[in-house]
């Protein structure tokens, strides 16, 4: 396979940043952002008027949209622990479910479009050292997109930040603050099949403060469904620097808990790594974020051997990342610097690649 | 080795009390200035003596505690984050919804929204808000502990007068600071005793086969001989050496006073687990035993550059209930109208939030609060623009603040401090005011 890379073909400013996107039909782009906001954006020239439209809001930060295909809705994620259904075709809200008592970090769509997986979870004092205070809430819940019925929930230590569905839709992946994924069979009405615990992605603070920081931020299953893939940023000391390796670790499951592979050291900078996105042929996955140190906040790597096959410095932190269905078009979203606050500034940020392969 | 005849002592403290008893209610700082031949004789005596004791714990929130996600909310702006705010027991006055606990006890708590000093780097902040003035070198102001060591520390206490709890050895700046000169000009004996976490006193304890007044006597041959090679060679740097001695020996009578496994598992509970509530606790009980000035630190938790939202949903409600129960433990105790609590750090943090998910340092516009003694609960003084950007009504800087703090603790803000051989300094400089809104 030639190395493949990515051309800048556009960019698109949002008033605040943006912690989500999702594709919707023909490729229609919908943001989550900061002040709530659900954003139908569009990427054509407008002679007249944003190159967006708020279809929704929450009442807090919203943290994830998805599209179901199959059930014609985008379905969005909060701060304020609520999941709404949107109607793109009226530009409406249709239904709002109370999720969580605390915040949504996460939401996810499975692969069939019919269930949707929220993670919650307030990291609170539980001992000396600060380690996490059990939940007071199920931290991983899955709906049902047709009824807005709860289908499963299940118990984990918050903060959980992350989750994921395996590509066939049977499996369920949760990760925390404190580098531990579960995953659970859905299959098999929510069996726990595994889990993973990796410190590397989680920090104490030896100096300046005395309490964890970090985690898993995302996950993603390989095209196979035998192994999965974790970011997030490597294990540092000092908690208000954000110097840790910008990391992604790959484990197996099936014989017991197994690293498989993980990013070069020589190949990996410095920042929080917050999204991951397999491209739609399988051969190559993104990793991006922030930059702390090095030269990239953006890179494709390689899902056999692991090597870096290309980077790219964005230029804003990025929170999320998706392909298009046919493989030839990356979209990356976040932010730039917030700056000194007024009602005009646009800090959010939605970039277009071309993917040359 | 024989053990000492018990019954020449029935071990009660008793014995020993009295004297410490019958000094109790002179401040160091006050008897000072007096003659030890004039002290039954001044008229002042009698009602300095009467005079209760003052008592200090500050909340030392090390690393600039955001004023958004605690005193200050801006729910609903660009730079307010995703923490609502909430109504208090004080009609009109909302906290961070992070702090409901404080929100019930606000009636009790004064809150400062307007500060505005100008140091915006750690170093620098952490000096001034300890010292309450800006630089002047070569000579070092002492910080606000020793100060209040010095006047409202008794004379020949055991328990020694300025105590710094921090169970966290490092936190960058913060350990910088905390290896320097803390008394500045007042000399060692108001350096303050570190105690927490890995710093404990060990061998503190005297010797089985060391009888009381063996121990007792020894003491008194020892000091006079130090004194007196003191006075001979007119020396600082003995006077210092003997000073750090009786803080030490004093300490070998108290040293179980640390012990945080002596306090009752239900109060342990009450505080919360954590490192910082643990010694807050510890922080009152000494209190209770009489320690005038009590600092509560745990690193620098608080400089949120990174995660901001992430860290603050676990420090903030660590730091509400600590503050709820200091506060109610010290009325329950009948000590709150005589017990200071501030919760402050160097500075607040920026209205924006950084590519790191973080909130910097921001000197321009930040908040503390404080409760009991000598503050007017329910108060709430200053004012922030919308996004908390700018100070829009009554600015008060460190000179303000430190007027305020000796005002509530019935110290001259002032009064000068006596240095032979010193350029004039006072308590607080320029004759700042203190803020009259929210003294009692």
């Amino acid at each position: 396979m030639n190395s493949p890379s990515l051309k800048k073909a556009k960019e698109i400013k949002l008033p605040s940043h943006v912690l989500d996107l999702t594709l919707g039909k023909d490729n229609q782009i919908y943001a989550a952002c900061l002040d709530g906001g659900i954003y139908e954006v569009s990427t054509k020239l407008k002679l007249l008027g944003e190159a967006y439209k708020k279809i929704a809001r929450h009442d807090n930060y919203a943290s994830g949209v998805n599209w179901s295909a199959a059930r014609n809705t985008l379905i969005s994620g909060s701060y304020d622990g609520d999941l709404k259904w949107i109607d793109p075709g009226e530009k409406k809200e249709t239904k709002t479910v109370k999720a969580h008592n605390f915040w949504s970090w996460q939401s996810r769509l499975s692969p069939d479009g019919l269930l949707l997986a929220t993670t919650t979870g307030q990291y609170l004092c539980g001992g000396y050292k600060y380690e996490p205070a059990p939940e007071t809430e199920p931290s991983v819940k899955v709906f049902d997109i047709e009824t807005g019925e709860l289908r499963h929930s299940f118990p984990h230590t918050p903060p959980v930040q992350s989750v994921a569905f395996s590509n066939n839709g049977k499996l369920l992946a949760a990760g925390n603050l404190m580098g531990e994924v579960i995953l659970w069979d859905l299959s098999q009405n929510g069996k726990e099949i595994a889990r993973i615990k990796t410190p590397d992605f989680t920090g104490w603070g030896i100096i300046k403060g005395h309490y964890y920081t970090g985690g898993v931020f995302a996950l993603h299953f390989a095209p196979d469904d035998q192994s999965l893939y974790l970011a997030g940023m490597g294990s540092t000391t000092d908690p208000a620097a954000g110097n840790g390796k910008q990391l992604w670790q790959k484990f197996t499951w099936k014989d017991g808990v197994k690293k498989e592979a993980a990013a070069a050291n020589s190949e990996i900078g410095e920042g929080l790594m917050e999204t991951l996105a397999f491209h739609p042929a399988g051969k190559f996955f993104i990793m991006a974020g922030r930059i702390f140190k090095g030269d990239w906040n953006a890179a494709l790597f390689d899902h056999e051997s692991g090597s870096k096959l290309h980077h790219q410095n964005v230029g804003f932190r990025i929170s999320a990342s998706t392909f298009t269905p046919d493989g030839k078009t990356l979209y990356l979203a976040g932010g730039a610097n917030q700056g000194r606050p007024s009602e005009e500034k646009k800090w959010g940020r939605i970039v277009i690649y071309e993917v040359i392969s | 080795m024989p053990k000492p005849d018990p019954s020449q002592n029935c071990g009660s403290p008793d014995h020993n009390i009295h004297r410490r008893k019958f000094l109790q209610g002179l401040s160091a700082g006050t008897i000072s200035s007096m003659s030890f031949a004039g002290l039954f004789g001044a008229p002042a005596f009698a009602q300095i003596a009467k005079k209760k004791q003052k008592h200090c714990i500050l909340l030392w929130l090390c690393g600039g505690p955001s004023q958004f996600e605690t005193w200050d909310p801006k729910p609903g702006t660009t730079t307010g984050g995703p923490f609502k705010s909430i109504s208090t027991k004080v009609p009109g006055t909302h906290f961070s919804e992070l702090m409901p606990k404080c929100a019930s006890i606000a009636d009790k708590l004064a809150v400062i929204r307007s500060m505005k000093t100008t140091a915006k780097e750690h170093t620098e902040g952490i000096n001034l808000l300890q010292r309450g003035h800006a630089p002047r070198p070569p000579f070092t102001r002492p910080t606000l502990g020793s100060v209040l060591a010095q006047q409202l520390g008794q004379l020949e206490s055991k328990i020694p007068n300025f105590i710094l709890l921090d169970p966290c050895p490092e936190g960058n700046e913060f350990k910088g600071f905390k290896a320097g000169n803390w008394a500045g000009w007042l000399g060692a004996e108001y350096s303050p005793v570190r105690v927490g976490g890995e710093f404990k006193i060990p061998d503190a304890h005297r010797l089985d086969s060391i009888t009381e007044d063996d121990h007792e006597a020894r003491e008194a041959l020892r000091k006079f001989f130090s004194k007196k090679y003191e006075n001979d060679r007119r020396s600082a740097a003995a006077g210092s050496w003997n000073a750090t001695f009786e803080r030490v020996n004093g300490l070998m009578s108290c040293a179980h006073l640390f012990n945080l496994e002596r306090i009752p598992r239900a109060d342990r509970d009450r505080y919360g687990s954590g490192a910082f509530g643990q010694h807050a606790l510890l922080a009152r009980t000494l209190v209770e035993e009489g320690a005038p000035f009590v600092m509560v630190a745990n690193g620098m938790p608080w400089d949120s550059h990174v995660f901001n939202h992430e860290i603050y949903q676990m420090v903030v409600p660590d730091l509400d209930n600590i503050i709820f129960q200091l506060t109610k433990d010290l009325e329950d105790r009948g000590m709150l109208e005589d017990t200071l609590v501030i919760a402050m750090g160097e500075f607040g943090r920026s209205p924006w939030i950084n590519q790191a998910r973080g909130r910097d340092h921001f000197p321009d516009a930040w908040s503390l609060a404080m409760a009991g003694g000598g503050v007017q609960g329910g108060a709430l003084v200053g004012a922030t623009d919308k996004y908390g950007a700018e100070v829009t009504d009554n600015p008060f800087n460190e000179e303000n603040l430190f007027a305020t703090i000796f005002s509530a603790l019935s110290i001259d803000p002032h009064a000068e401090f006596n240095i032979p051989g010193f350029p004039t300094f006072h308590h607080v400089e320029n004759k700042a005011d203190p803020i009259k809104q929210i003294l009692s």
